[in-house]
């Protein structure tokens, strides 16, 4: 089954939007947002395949921050259909975890107690997802610090916290609102590799927000330009890069192709 | 460990030896200027008032005591109830916050006499005016801690599905721990000024009452001895307050611990 959805998923948007589920995880028809008199988004559409790992492209304010907050069913759409397993969103939802900008970590709780933290909230027995906490934990390569307060940890630390935090109750999509891009450039990087890695070790569907064009080349299978307000899909761009990824990638034309397409689009969007 | 307490005594060195220096000061000018010790006694003078006294001074410092720490327990317990309504209720957060927080204004020792016709010059009115006067910082500062619960912290307890219950005891009571902790500083020291206001207009028992009595009585070694025992009883309540923070805030470090809301 896994297998199947994967070998899809490399096919390339155009092979998946034409089947009609069940590889689907996330399907957004045709969805608007209006705060009052002011259109933040117009005619949103498309498919997540299952293990898919999607980005979201575009300049700060567009929308697409709210468009994922409307996925993981914080905010109302307008109009249009949002469904996750087939299912309408009407509110936050356990299949879904989600990675804020900001680590957001308890300060008064230790790593562990953060990582489990989701658990506590869906009334779930925590003695058994504390096995699966230090092994999160230990993919992302912090276990020693699982008994550490937050403030005792770096910005990328955190993150990779709050990443645990976000898988710890398995969901099966994972959305991720700019989670990078309040560190430095060099952290970024390493981060963006290491996310990879454990994606590629839970295959989990990822729906990533990004305003940075290199980072969603590096990381997708498929990348969804979005315009300026009335926010809008400009561009849909299937990521063929073989995987495993490396930094090392980031210096060849391959992938330098189509970050020079991304590019031309945004740019395209603004000019309109 | 050792190397923290040598820190603790290399800090409080300064304090304590600028302390003991004007106390040497006070002794010496007393003596030197040969000023009377009805008007200023020396330092010895006032020590040795303490020892002859003890028994005096205590019988009068329980009473203070407890209704202090009486009327501090019922402002803290009542203020973080208030302050829960005022998080929650959004008639109490308009109608009744802004009121609270205006009344601030008003002097409430002034009211202490108002007390004395309403509940008589026994313990009800000491009791009283000690919870109202630590009521409203307890109340501000504990609601103020509730209510600064970041954004993004809300959003995200909200998307693992997290319910009202679990958001208040989980998030918010800890969250205004720093808070509640800074107002009970605050209001530790109110509810002693209130008890001994109190006692200063009308009892017949106190440290406020026998600081009045040994005043008219011209008796200054023994009013400066009341205050200096008073002044080292809020100083230890105070104390304890402070080490309970930093056991129940352990996640702040101690630099910044106060930052979170002083007044």
């Amino acid at each position: 089954m896994r297998a199947a959805a994967l070998s899809e998923a490399s096919l390339g948007p155009a092979a998946r939007t034409t089947d009609d589920q069940p590889s689907s995880v996330l399907r957004i028809k045709a969805v608007r947002k209006l705060y009052r008199d002011l259109e933040a988004i117009r005619n949103v559409s498309f498919d997540v395949a299952d293990g898919e790992f999607l980005s979201l492209l575009g300049p700060s304010g567009c929308g697409k921050s709210t468009l994922l907050m409307m996925v993981a069913g914080l905010i109302d759409s307008t109009e249009g259909e949002i469904a996750v397993n087939g299912k309408a969103v009407a509110g936050p939802r356990r299949e879904v975890g989600v990675v804020f900008q900001q680590p957001v970590l308890l300060p008064w709780r230790k790593v562990l107690d953060n990582v489990l933290f989701p658990i506590e909230l869906l009334k779930l027995p925590r003695s058994q997802y504390e096995k699966r906490a230090m092994d999160l934990l230990a993919m992302a390569k912090i276990e020693d610090f699982a008994h550490h307060l937050p403030r005792q940890l770096s910005g990328g630390m955190r993150q990779r916290v709050s990443i645990c935090r976000a898988l710890i109750h398995d969901p099966r999509i994972l959305l991720m609102d700019e989670p990078f891009s309040a560190l430095d450039a060099l952290t970024r990087d390493e981060m963006g590799v290491e996310l990879l890695r454990i994606w590629q070790a839970n295959r989990k569907t990822v729906i990533f927000v990004t305003h940075s064009i290199r980072e969603a080349v590096l990381l997708s299978d498929r990348v969804l330009v979005m315009g300026r307000r009335p926010s809008t899909i400009v561009e849909e761009l299937a990521i063929d890069l073989p995987r495993p990824r490396h930094i090392g990638m980031t210096e060849d034309e391959s992938f330098n192709r189509f970050v020079r397409t991304l590019r031309k689009a945004i740019e395209a969007s603004h000019a309109s | 460990m050792p190397a923290r307490l040598r820190e603790y005594a290399t800090e409080l060195a300064w304090p304590v030896g600028i302390s003991l220096a004007m106390l040497g000061m006070w002794e010496l000018a007393v003596r030197e200027l040969g000023i009377r010790s009805i008007i200023l006694p020396p330092p010895s003078e006032i020590a040795e008032a303490i020892i002859a006294r003890h028994d005096l001074l205590l019988t009068h410092l329980w009473p203070s005591l407890y209704l202090t720490v009486l009327g501090f327990a019922l402002s803290v317990v009542g203020g973080v109830l208030v302050a829960v309504l005022i998080t929650y209720s959004t008639i109490v957060r308009k109608g009744f916050y802004p009121v609270i927080i205006v009344s601030q204004v008003i002097p409430k020792i002034s009211i202490a006499p108002l007390f004395i016709v309403w509940f008589g010059t026994g313990t009800m009115s000491g009791l009283l005016l000690a919870f109202l006067v630590a009521f409203f910082p307890m109340t501000i500062n504990a609601a103020m801690g509730f209510q600064a619960v970041d954004e993004d912290i809300h959003r995200m307890a909200r998307t693992f599905m997290g319910t009202r219950w679990q958001i208040f005891w989980k998030i918010r009571m800890p969250n205004a721990l720093p808070y509640i902790f800074a107002g009970m500083k605050i209001s530790i020291t109110l509810a002693i000024i209130g008890v001994i206001v109190s006692e200063f207009v009308a009892s017949q028992e106190g440290i406020g009452y026998l600081i009045k009595l040994a005043g008219g009585l011209l008796d200054t070694p023994l009013m400066m001895a009341a205050i200096t025992v008073l002044s080292i009883s809020g100083l230890a309540l105070y104390g304890m307050i402070a080490a309970l923070e930093g056991r129940a805030v352990y996640w702040q470090s101690p630099n910044d611990i106060g930052g979170a809301a002083g007044g």
